[in-house]
């Protein structure tokens, strides 16, 4: 049984080892690659799971790489280059200092709600969960419109660490009042819903009170948005994904058996209540660290986990695809964003919402086929 | 005991929160002064307040809250989901995209000529969720409704948000409908939507009884000798008719729609035809209640109604939640 749950999932794979497939004693059987560096440490690698991987890297460099190029002005893919490499010339301002700041943020706050969708996704067993069910999303814009209505917290450096501040509080209290002798689902996702509407009351009563600039600048924040951000946000949210990472090493062995119901998976030896916790905890600190960066941009989230799972066919929603599925989603969707209806900038987060809903909608005619 | 109270208890709420908010706010009338105005008019300051601004106020607010309590009480029959409410089938945001243009295209100014673009707006996003929830096998389903109305309403709140964050004069004039309240309506709000809500009402409790039917489950209910796609698609017709009429006249006003059935379902026995009527007084004490509570909290200024009513109605929720364990 010990052996069982050593085996990793499929896509949480140390770069080095699919660099080197065979070379640790690998053998392979059927479309899984078997590695076994030391004795009781074995990993399955998913050769699809690897393609679709590389491939959503790729596809995310190239998104990167148009984004730099594309905009008010367009640039060749040269004079990015040489301008990038140089720190200087007659494009530094529009490369160095505005977009790809901008573009760097993107992806990371791609990576994290995606990631963070997986992980809520898995523990709630529910393909239409995601971190705004259990709160992350409407503590952080309540604590943002507090802090700016009660004007305790002014600095625009600090804004980010409120937020997250919100989404954590609301989440936990999302957790406690839904915690009654164990976590059951239905309940967390009910209580989630309640808080939400709760806390958007008081976003609500905000938005009616304070003058109209300041309602704009609050509704811009609520949508979720890329624009005039960068470095000073892509920083602290790189640091936070670098720490989650060994977490999500651990993540990716504790989740594969929660795909089954919680009576199997406890009869499998595993703590159920603890595991979730933990993954929870998890999936709440990188929304919420993501939101406190670009806004509560939906259906990323919601979205990345599914279309992750799709392309690599595996049982599991994978961690590492849904994080670059998530990345590549928010930059082709910020780029879109950027240029549609130039000078016009609309809200990324509106745009993810109206290509989310199309989505749903998908799933939902998949749905009616399947039954 | 309870139960054989809980019709007259609702009926004094109602009649209770209905004198109040004719009673209190920021200029406080007494109440001979209330019943004058009522019955003689009259030209003085407490008598234009109570008929110009309060009556009309109250009016809506009884009717909103127990067309809300109604279709609440039909939507979580129909879709067979305790979580259902108005706002889950994407009315709420269709209404509100329904004012949005209003606004954005000049077409319409102030609360009073939101009406029947709040109006379209839900209508047309009923039909849209259950045309699409229909479609396929099994016809419209309750996880079909449920997830259908949440697409469309995300796809039209991006939509709606497109538009307000290009256009600050559009914002400026849809924070104050968005947020739901009962002020700033004119006297003849209610009369406009009053067919509405009669139709809605007659369709909805027209089907009190295939809607016990259709809590056993449908293959039961089919076996009983009711029409069950017949039964689903005059109730939820009948609870958009409801919401629409209320959002038009108040604005999306959250949890009336989720919170009253749940109490309603509690206080009575014997069904659907105790049950949606006591909705309908419970939502209308409900909306009223709120909204006079709202003027007194944060004198002069007023918190609305539907941020009161959703401050109330959550700590109300989640003991629901925890008090009857499992919901899924």
């Amino acid at each position: 049984m010990r052996g069982a749950r050593r085996a990793a999932a499929p896509t949480e794979v140390p770069r080095e080892a699919v660099s080197r497939p065979r070379a640790g004693g690998g053998r392979s059987r059927g479309g899984t690659i078997i590695l076994r560096p030391r004795p009781r440490l074995s990993v399955l690698i998913d050769r699809r799971s690897v393609l679709v991987a590389l491939l959503l890297l790729a596809l995310l460099l190239v998104g990167m790489a148009a984004s730099a190029c594309l905009g008010q002005t367009y640039l060749s893919p040269t004079e990015v280059w040489r301008t990038l490499r140089t720190g200087s010339g007659p494009y530094d301002l529009v490369v160095n200092e505005l977009r790809v700041p901008r573009i760097v943020l993107g992806a990371l706050v791609g990576a994290a709600f995606g990631l963070s969708g997986a992980l809520v996704q898995t523990v709630t067993r529910n393909p239409l969960a995601s971190p705004d069910v259990i709160g992350v999303g409407h503590g952080a814009a309540a604590a943002t419109v507090l802090a700016l209505a009660t004007g305790v917290v002014s600095s625009p450096g600090a804004m980010p660490l409120v937020s997250v501040g919100g989404g954590l509080v609301a989440a936990a209290l999302v957790h406690v009042l839904a915690w009654r002798r164990g976590m059951q689902t239905g309940r967390f996702v009910l209580v989630g819903v309640g808080i939400g509407v709760a806390l958007s009351a008081v976003v609500q009563l905000y938005l009616t009170d304070s003058e109209l600039e300041a309602a704009e600048q609050v509704k811009l924040w609520l949508t979720g948005s890329l624009n005039g951000r960068g470095w000073q946000q892509a920083g602290p949210l790189g640091v936070v994904l670098l720490v989650c990472l060994p977490a999500l090493a651990w993540a990716s062995r504790a989740a594969r058996p929660l795909g089954f119901d919680a009576d199997t998976a406890a009869a499998l030896g595993v703590r159920v209540d603890r595991v979730r916790l933990g993954l929870t905890l998890l999936g709440v600190v990188l929304a919420a660290t993501a939101t406190g960066a670009a806004g509560p941009i939906g259906f990323v989230a919601l979205t990345s986990p599914q279309l992750a799972r799709r392309l690599t066919r595996t049982p599991q929603l994978p961690l590492l695809c849904s994080a670059l599925t998530g990345a590549v989603v928010l930059v082709a969707a910020d780029l879109t964003a950027r240029t549609l209806l130039p000078p016009l900038e609309i809200p990324v987060g509106a745009l993810t919402s109206l290509v989310g809903g199309p989505y749903l909608l998908w799933l939902l005619g998949r749905r009616a086929t399947a039954r | 005991m309870i139960r054989r109270l809980a019709w007259p208890a609702a009926v004094l709420a109602v009649a209770c929160a209905g004198v109040l908010s004719l009673a209190v706010g920021t200029r406080a009338v007494p109440l001979s002064a209330v019943m004058d105005a009522l019955l003689h008019g009259g030209g003085s300051p407490d008598a234009l307040v109570v008929r110009s601004l309060r009556v009309p106020r109250t009016e809506i607010g009884l009717t909103a809250g127990a067309a809300l309590g109604v279709a609440g009480a039909a939507l979580q029959a129909v879709t067979r989901n305790p979580l259902a409410d108005p706002g889950i089938l994407g009315l709420s945001q269709g209404a509100a995209a329904g004012v949005v243009v209003a606004i954005g295209l000049g077409l319409a100014h102030g609360f009073s000529g939101y009406v029947w673009y709040a109006f379209a707006g839900a209508v047309l996003a009923a039909c849209l969720v259950y045309g699409i929830a229909a479609r396929g096998r099994g016809g419209a389903s309750p996880v079909k409704l449920a997830l259908a109305g949440t697409a469309l309403s995300a796809m039209t709140a991006g939509g709606t948000t497109v538009v307000l964050t290009s256009s600050s004069a559009t914002l400026d004039q849809f924070r104050f409908w968005q947020v739901g309240a009962l002020s700033g309506r004119d006297a003849g709000t209610v009369v406009r939507i009053l067919p509405f809500l009669v139709v809605g009402a007659v369709l909805v409790l027209g089907c009190a009884r295939g809607l016990d039917a259709l809590a056993l489950g449908d293959e039961t209910a089919r076996a009983l000798g009711h029409r069950v796609s017949w039964v689903r698609g005059a109730a939820a017709l009948g609870a958009a008719l409801l919401t629409a009429a209320a959002v038009a006249a108040a604005g999306p006003i959250a949890f009336v729609g989720l919170a009253v059935p749940h109490l309603a379902r509690r206080l009575v026995s014997g069904g659907h035809r105790a049950v949606l009527p006591l909705s309908a007084l419970l939502g209308a004490a409900l909306l009223v209640g709120a909204d006079v509570v709202g003027r007194v909290v944060r004198a002069p200024a007023e918190v609305p109604a539907g941020v009161m009513t959703a401050l109330v109605g959550v700590p109300v929720l989640v003991v629901l939640v925890r008090r009857r364990g499992a919901v899924s």
